[in-house]
């Protein structure tokens, strides 16, 4: 490899004439630019090309959220905050509302969305008169036209794949890990049940205790299970743990 | 003098000014000065009509069109003139800059009505929205007067300017003598202020004006006396006329006006040259402690030195307000602002391309190059001289 | 120290007794690129003495850190240094790769080069932008800014932002190149090394910038080492050392570059170091696409990795566009860090600006200092 531009210069400057070649090069642009049309982009009229994959303000495509809050925790603003909304049915939900006077724009919500319910969208000019306008409820994040582009996917490679020769398996972030139960720390409380946002958490009985009680334990659907650790963040005996399969 | 007056057109007759017994510009025609003239005929003839319809045979209206007063009256109205088409031609100038240093980076430029001259106007109602603030501790005296006696300055050397060989303030023997001298003073008020202000910067600036002032002003006398002595005289018309008759100065001393040009930007104060308000180092310079609208008028005080400056290159070396093989055209002030805004538009290209010098190359520059350079032109236009040449 | 200005200091103090001044180059002045300040010591126009004063921007990112998982930390060491953001965001993951002790993918890895590379561009074409504005000339401002705009448009394609990028994660990337992209980013290299030529037009062939620069603020390999001076300036007095090529990290060691290396140590070799760099940056970028373009649409970009990061301590350092940057990990075996240290480049490099500045005139002071390239989200953290 060579240096491109200390082997030329520097240049001995009175052969270049001092000051004559910087003219030359300032009026060289200068007819360019009275000809054609020069670089800036006249904002409020005209706007850049962006690509699907903008980030801008994030939205939510409010029948996809299931309200797991893993949004809520990642958020590395705390910008994010779920509220009690009703839903198409008059049913009251939990939805996430985005304060968007906090939000750094960075992403992380669309990305860890196990359902892709939060979206990026190519939205930037939010501008607004109060800071309590810039609160985006469930229902305003909404953003018409969201794409397929606009959903960023979580597609990671386990190093055992690699491992064993198959490294171009992909695998949603989560469809892997799993929580697992520690069963003699469970006392059947059934609080994994209830804050189970997909319902992929049924108690089931399994024999009955000294006392004569049903012994409750979470058994989960793995097939319905979004990974979200709502149940292991809840348990009150720290039972659930999730366990990563790398 | 026993006139009947029963019609507006007695009243309104459009004299010859020239025939005025108190006419002012002594044998030579003057525009400016003829259509005030000819303005006040109609407008303080109409009045006089109106006061005499009242009161039939007052003394009033006799007095309102005779000679003393038109002359008067048509002088408030030709000093009107001689600045509003002063000031627009400053005006352009800027937008000249501004659209055209814009193009050159690449940029639009001022995009606020009429091609972004309006600006301008939004520019001027801006600053003059400002508050007005003077710091606790400045020397209240020179700080409020060196800014007035900058910008009159300023507005007092564009004004004498003139445009064409009809279109003249004062007609002097010595006038470029006498542009060069008020041009040349603004740089004490500037040194003074910046003592007045009381801050470091501009103490600084102030020093770096007068330091500029020191090295440029020797090689552009210099240059002007080469000039006036290859035309004859110190006066401008007739230096005009002299490049009219023989060839533009331009040719036989290329040498002398680039060397002019640089001097000119350097008493213009502008990039390369701008080091008493160098803003990277020393916030504004001299003007740093100058708000609202005393910094806006300094600012156009500015760009009129450097309309000056261009116009002074273009009477010259360009040949003024005249053309080759047509002479003076029939619109001569049209042709010598042309002339004068093209050498603008090479102190932009200037502004754009070069970087700021800085003091001690400032002052290398002027005494080592500038200076040698403008006594080897006078050698030269003296050789020519003394060959017949001219 | 005194024999390297260009005026012999002590000498005019024994010559003539004058008052000196103290100047402020303040958090609000118009030569600080960022809130920090220069006090100079005047004896006319000459410095005499300089004392740069920082943090006014401490906004305890090191604290900070303490209370996040990793994860979160990664928009925040965007938040670093605007101009580079993806080169800090890099550095943190590799530290946290580092403690985790796992071998992200090539294609991964390849990816960063890339973006790395495009930062340090973008990053020096802002440095210009400012070393323009500094000498006094818009012109070069705006053209660099031009050219610029099209490394942060290729941020968006990459990545969907424009500067605080978010990019790099532990484990890999956050997402595969777009469609087009390797294309797009050979167009733009190859039309900013044909318009780099016009701004080095403007700068290098006009005596005004070049006598601006040269023969001014010598600095010597030993003050470097004394002063801990890193980066394209040090390079540019004589120092041969590149992390990249020296201590390689995501295989800089499989692509072909130069490192350039002035001895002269003024003002002006400084410049051009960081001006090759551009050139040689553009290089490592054809060579990394093409690496990215052979191993294939579906090769891996990022791994799964542990949440928990095993306790212990981990050290990456990091060929920052300004110097060398480093990050130092101490976990504790929970999801967060027990302590994360960051050595910022400009820190220790601003600490030069006295012997920089020494002896010069004041108009040079702007144009010194812009060869370290201040940037304050790093420097105060």
């Amino acid at each position: 490899m060579a240096m491109k531009y200390l082997d030329k210069y520097p240049k001995n400057l009175a052969k270049s004439l001092w000051v004559l070649k910087p003219c030359w090069a300032v009026m060289k642009l200068f007819a360019k630019t009275v000809t054609h049309r020069s670089m800036t982009i006249l904002y409020p009229y005209e706007k850049e090309w962006i690509p699907d994959n903008y980030r801008g303000r994030p939205g939510l495509r409010f029948d996809k959220c299931v309200g797991c809050g893993m949004c809520v925790r990642m958020c590395p603003t705390a910008c994010i905050k779920l509220i009690e909304v009703p839903d198409d049915e008059g049913k009251p939900v939990m939805r996430p509302q985005v304060n968007l006077g906090r939000c750094a724009m960075c992403g992380y919500c669309a990305e860890y969305c196990p359902l892709d319910a939060m979206t990026v969208t190519p939205d930037y000019e939010l501008a607004e008169y109060t800071r309590y306008d810039l609160l985006y409820g469930p229902r305003r994040l909404n953003y018409e036209g969201t794409t397929p582009g606009m959903e960023v996917k979580l597609e990671v490679t386990l190093p055992s794949d690699i491992e064993n020769g198959n490294p171009e398996r992909r695998v949603s972030f989560f469809d892997l890990d799993r929580p697992e139960l520690t069963d003699s720390k469970c006392i059947g409380c059934k609080k994994c049940a209830k804050v189970c946002p997909v319902n992929a958490i049924e108690m089931v009985e399994k024999g009955v205790n000294d006392k004569g009680k049903p012994i409750l334990r979470p058994v989960i659907d793995n097939s319905k299970c979004i990974c979200c650790s709502n149940c292991v963040l809840d348990c009150p005996k720290d039972a659930l743990q999730i366990k990563e399969v790398l | 003098m026993v006139q009947e007056y029963s019609s507006i057109l007695d009243w309104i007759v459009f004299n010859d000014p020239m025939k005025n017994p108190y006419y002012p510009f002594v044998d030579t025609y003057n525009l400016p000065f003829d259509i005030g003239y000819k303005l006040w005929e109609i407008l303080g003839g109409a009045i006089a009509w109106l006061i005499n319809l009242i009161f039939p045979g007052n003394p009033v209206s006799t007095w309102l069109v005779c000679d003393a007063t038109s002359t008067l009256m048509g002088l408030l109205i030709f000093m009107l003139l001689i600045f509003i088409i002063a000031f627009v031609s400053t005006l352009i100038v800027l937008w000249m800059e501004r659209k055209c240093l814009g193009r050159m980076m690449d940029r639009r430029g001022t995009m606020v009505g009429m091609k972004g001259f309006l600006q301008c106007v939004a520019d001027g109602l801006k600053t003059f929205m400002k508050e007005n603030t003077a710091p606790k501790k400045v020397d209240k005296m020179t700080y409020w007067w060196c800014v007035s006696l900058i910008v009159g300055l300023s507005v007092l050397v564009l004004c004498m300017v003139p445009l064409s060989q009809r279109w003249f303030v004062v007609d002097y023997q010595t006038g470029l003598l006498i542009i060069m001298a008020f041009f040349a003073l603004a740089p004490f008020l500037i040194l003074v202020s910046g003592w007045a202000q009381n801050n470091k910067y501009s103490l600084i600036g102030g020093m770096r004006a007068a330091e500029l002032m020191i090295s440029y002003e020797v090689p552009m006398l210099i240059l002007i006396a080469t000039t006036a002595l290859l035309a004859g005289s110190f006066n401008i018309g007739d230096i005009v006329n002299a490049q009219n008759e023989t060839v533009w100065y331009i040719i036989p001393q290329i040498i002398g006006a680039i060397t002019f040009f640089f001097c000119a930007t350097a008493e213009a104060e502008r990039v390369p040259f701008d080091i008493a308000e160098a803003e990277a180092e020393l916030v504004e310079g001299w003007q740093t402690e100058y708000a609202g609208m005393k910094w806006g008028l300094i600012m156009l005080g500015d760009y009129m030195r450097g309309s000056v400056s261009c116009s002074m290159f273009a009477i010259l070396y360009l040949g003024g307000w005249t053309l080759p093989f047509i002479g003076n055209g029939p619109i001569p002030e049209i042709v010598f602002l042309l002339k004068s805004y093209l050498v603008f538009f090479f102190m932009i290209l200037i502004r754009c391309a070069l970087a700021r010098v800085r003091t001690d190359q400032i002052l290398n520059i002027g005494w080592k190059v500038f200076m040698p350079l403008s006594v080897i032109n006078l050698a030269i236009v003296l050789l020519l001289k003394v060959g017949g040449v001219f | 120290m005194m024999t390297d200005s260009i005026v012999p200091v002590k000498e005019m103090e024994d010559r003539m007794d004058t008052d000196k001044m103290w100047v402020i180059m303040g958090p609000q002045h118009p030569f600080s690129h960022g809130l920090w300040t220069l006090k100079v010591q005047l004896d006319g126009e000459i410095v005499t003495d300089a004392e740069p004063i920082v943090g006014y921007l401490h906004r305890g990112w090191e604290k900070e850190t303490e209370n996040r998982t990793y994860p979160k930390i990664i928009p925040m060491a965007d938040r670093l240094c605007y101009a580079a953001s993806m080169t800090y965001t890099h550095l943190y993951c590799m530290t946290v790769e580092k403690a985790l002790g796992i071998d992200i993918p090539e294609k991964a890895k390849y990816i960063r080069i890339v973006a790395d590379e495009v930062c340090r561009i973008q990053s020096h074409l802002m440095w210009l932008a400012a070393v323009g504005t500094d000498l006094g000339n818009l012109t070069v401002f705006l053209w660099c800014m031009r050219e610029r705009e099209f490394f942060l448009d290729l941020n968006v394609k990459l990545c969907g932002a424009r500067m605080t990028t978010n990019y790099p994660r532990i484990g890999g990337v956050r997402n595969d190149t777009t469609e087009l992209f390797d294309r797009d980013i050979i167009r733009a290299v190859d039309r900013f090394e044909k318009a780099m030529w016009d701004i080095i037009a403007l700068i290098d062939d006009s005596s005004i910038f070049v006598s601006r620069m040269k023969d001014i603020s010598f600095l010597t390999r030993e003050q470097c080492a004394n002063m801990g001076l890193t980066g394209p300036a040090m390079r540019g007095c004589g120092v041969d050392f590149d992390i990249r090529r020296d201590d390689p990290y995501d295989n800089y060691d499989q692509v072909d570059f130069e490192v350039p290396v002035l001895t002269k140590g003024d003002s002006y070799s400084r410049y051009m170091i960081r001006i090759e760099e551009m050139f040689q940056s553009c290089d490592i970028i054809r060579q990394a696409v093409k690496k990215i373009q052979a191993l294939g649409k579906n090769a891996p970009y990022r791994i799964k990795t542990p949440s928990k990061v095993p306790a212990g301590t981990a050290f990456t350092r990091l060929e920052d566009p300004r110097g060398e940057s480093l990050m130092y990990l101490v976990s504790d075996g929970t999801d967060k860090p027990y302590r994360l240290k960051v050595r910022s480049p400009i820190f220790t490099n601003v600490s030069t600006s006295k012997a920089m500045c020494l002896g010069c005139r004041i108009a040079d002071v702007p144009a010194i200092l812009a060869q370290i390239d201040m940037c304050l989200g790093e420097t105060d953290r």
